[in-house]
């Protein structure tokens, strides 16, 4: 008995200090939203341009199948691509990291390809692959690829000189000293790259709806833009970030997981 | 007395053409078994260098290495090494550093945990043993990287400036641990710093490095008893061997 009232005072004690330190952020957001919902009536903005928040909170509920069919669409879209994106890209960056003939053959030639705008090849998959799952997926890949190849190349490449010493005095092979010293030591830089192509990644899936699909969030917000119903498509883009949220967040919390002595994991932790 | 570490005309030079340096040596240099001999010179002397040849780290561009009775041909793992900066992990506990190096030699780390125990024991982290290095003072740190370097009881310990970070008091009492330490199991060590009075206060023998190339000027035996406290770091004899050394770096104009 006891004991548990000592544990909903810990409970409330938590909830009173996150209070504590973010009032004002929150004060600040709720701010924001009053401002939209009444700067609308105050500076005479017609409905079709800007529509309050209220607005698209009631009318965004009235067509909520849609809205949720469309997530699980776009959603799905992201994850794959991400997800492929990962699985392909580190392995890739390891070889070339470690490969002297691949640093000087497809490391350049994967430096030439990022910098050309991969958005830009959009409309080429569309038209290839059709309306489906699958040229979206390649897209939100090719959007997600570089930034951890890019990273995971740098991460593999940047032992210290004593750790490297270290290493080699111990007579470990070269298996050992992966598993051991740098693959973890690899970690934090690959997270850089995981989080840079979270980022990325709902870009990648909006912008390929865009162009060519019959569902997902990215179609939605272009045919109620259409449509002249800007309130539906503030709900497409809310839903939209909202699935940005989830994957980064996802991210975040597994690189709290993995790397807890990292500096900068420890740092928000304090 | 045998001669654990051989040198014979070891010299070492970076780059080539008219932008060569001349980094170091020829150096010839026999060191005992059992001995602690100390590189001393002022920064950018090669003396880390060369320790690095003894550890076959760095190739000599001329003359040969022999430790233990073999030519030094890579890297040796008979021998325990620590660096300025500490070769801790930090995604390891104080314990699991220790256990690092056993874990990449492949010896089974459950028979060992005694000794692990003891030898955090002895250097007074037996209480921070499951704490990650960043919990860890400077000082804590460094006593954390010499148990690792010590674990698998090497007979040759190399250790470029340890103590080089930290501050003067606590250096001094790092010093008096490893001597302490140096004293029970007696390895032979290789000790490279830029201190006068941590060279006398270490070592049977402090090999006085001149600025580059760096040389070898002269071999200073000290013959003081260990270990060597307060009383014996305040004796005339200790002062003298601090002096005489002052004044060879003074004639170089590095002092």
């Amino acid at each position: 008995m006891a004991m548990a009232s000592y544990k909903r005072d810990a409970a409330l004690d938590r909830l009173w200090r996150w209070f504590g330190q973010s009032w004002m952020f929150i004060a600040f957001f709720i701010g924001f939203f009053l401002f939209w919902e009444y700067s609308i009536v105050l500076f005479k903005i017609p409905l079709y341009i800007l529509t309050p928040p209220s607005l698209i909170v009631t009318k965004g509920w009235a067509d909520i199948a849609r809205l949720v069919q469309y997530t699980y669409v776009t959603g799905l879209e992201t994850l794959l691509g991400y997800v492929v994106a990962v699985i392909v890209a580190l392995p890739i960056g390891l070889a070339i990291a470690f490969s002297s003939i691949l640093r000087r053959t497809i490391y350049p030639f994967l430096v030439c390809i990022e910098m050309v705008p991969k958005i830009a090849f959009a409309p080429l998959f569309i038209s290839w692959l059709g309306f489906g799952l699958l040229p979206k997926v390649i897209i939100v890949f090719m959007v997600c690829f570089f930034p951890i190849v890019l990273n995971a190349i740098l991460a593999f490449n940047s032992l210290s000189e004593e750790l490297t010493r270290f290493s080699l005095s111990t007579g470990a092979g070269v298996w050992r000293t992966f598993l051991k010293i740098r693959l973890p030591a690899a970690m934090p830089q690959c997270f850089v790259g995981f989080k840079y192509a979270g980022l990325n990644a709902t870009v990648g899936a909006a912008i390929a709806e865009f162009i060519g699909s019959d569902q997902g969030l990215g179609f939605y917000i272009q045919i109620t833009t259409g449509n002249m119903r800007p309130e539906l498509a503030f709900a497409g883009i809310f839903f939209l970030t909202a699935i940005g949220l989830v994957l980064f967040g996802t991210i975040t919390l597994a690189e709290r997981l993995i790397i807890p002595w990292h500096i900068s994991v420890r740092r928000t932790r304090a | 007395m045998t001669d654990l570490i051989e040198l014979r005309g070891v010299s070492k030079i970076y780059g080539a053409g008219d932008a060569a340096v001349h980094a170091f040596g020829p150096v010839d240099l026999a060191i005992g078994e059992g001995r602690f001999i100390s590189f001393l010179g002022p920064s950018g002397c090669g003396k880390s260098t060369l320790m690095l040849m003894i550890a076959g780290l760095l190739e000599p561009s001329a003359g040969s290495i022999r430790v233990n009775g073999t030519d030094v041909k890579g890297p040796r793992t008979d021998i325990g090494i620590m660096f300025q900066d500490s070769t801790l992990v930090p995604w390891r506990t104080v314990r699991g550093n220790v256990e690092l190096q056993l874990e990449m030699r492949g010896i089974p780390v459950a028979d060992l945990r005694e000794r692990v125990t003891a030898l955090l024991k002895s250097v007074h982290l037996e209480d921070f043993a499951d704490r990650l290095p960043f919990e860890l003072s400077g000082g804590m740190q460094q006593r954390a990287a010499f148990c690792q370097a010590m674990i698998h009881e090497p007979k040759i310990v190399l250790l470029d400036e340890p103590l080089g970070k930290l501050d003067a008091m606590t250096r001094e009492h790092i010093r008096a641990d490893l001597q302490r330490l140096w004293m029970r199991s007696r390895p032979t060590v290789v000790f490279v710093t830029h201190s006068i009075e941590e060279a006398v206060q270490l070592s049977t023998e402090v090999a006085v490095i001149t600025p580059r190339p760096g040389k070898i000027e002269t071999i200073i035996p000290v013959e003081l008893p260990f270990p060597r406290d307060l009383t014996v770091k305040n004796s005339p004899e200790f002062i003298r061997h601090v002096q005489d050394i002052q004044e060879i770096f003074h004639g170089y104009g590095v002092l």
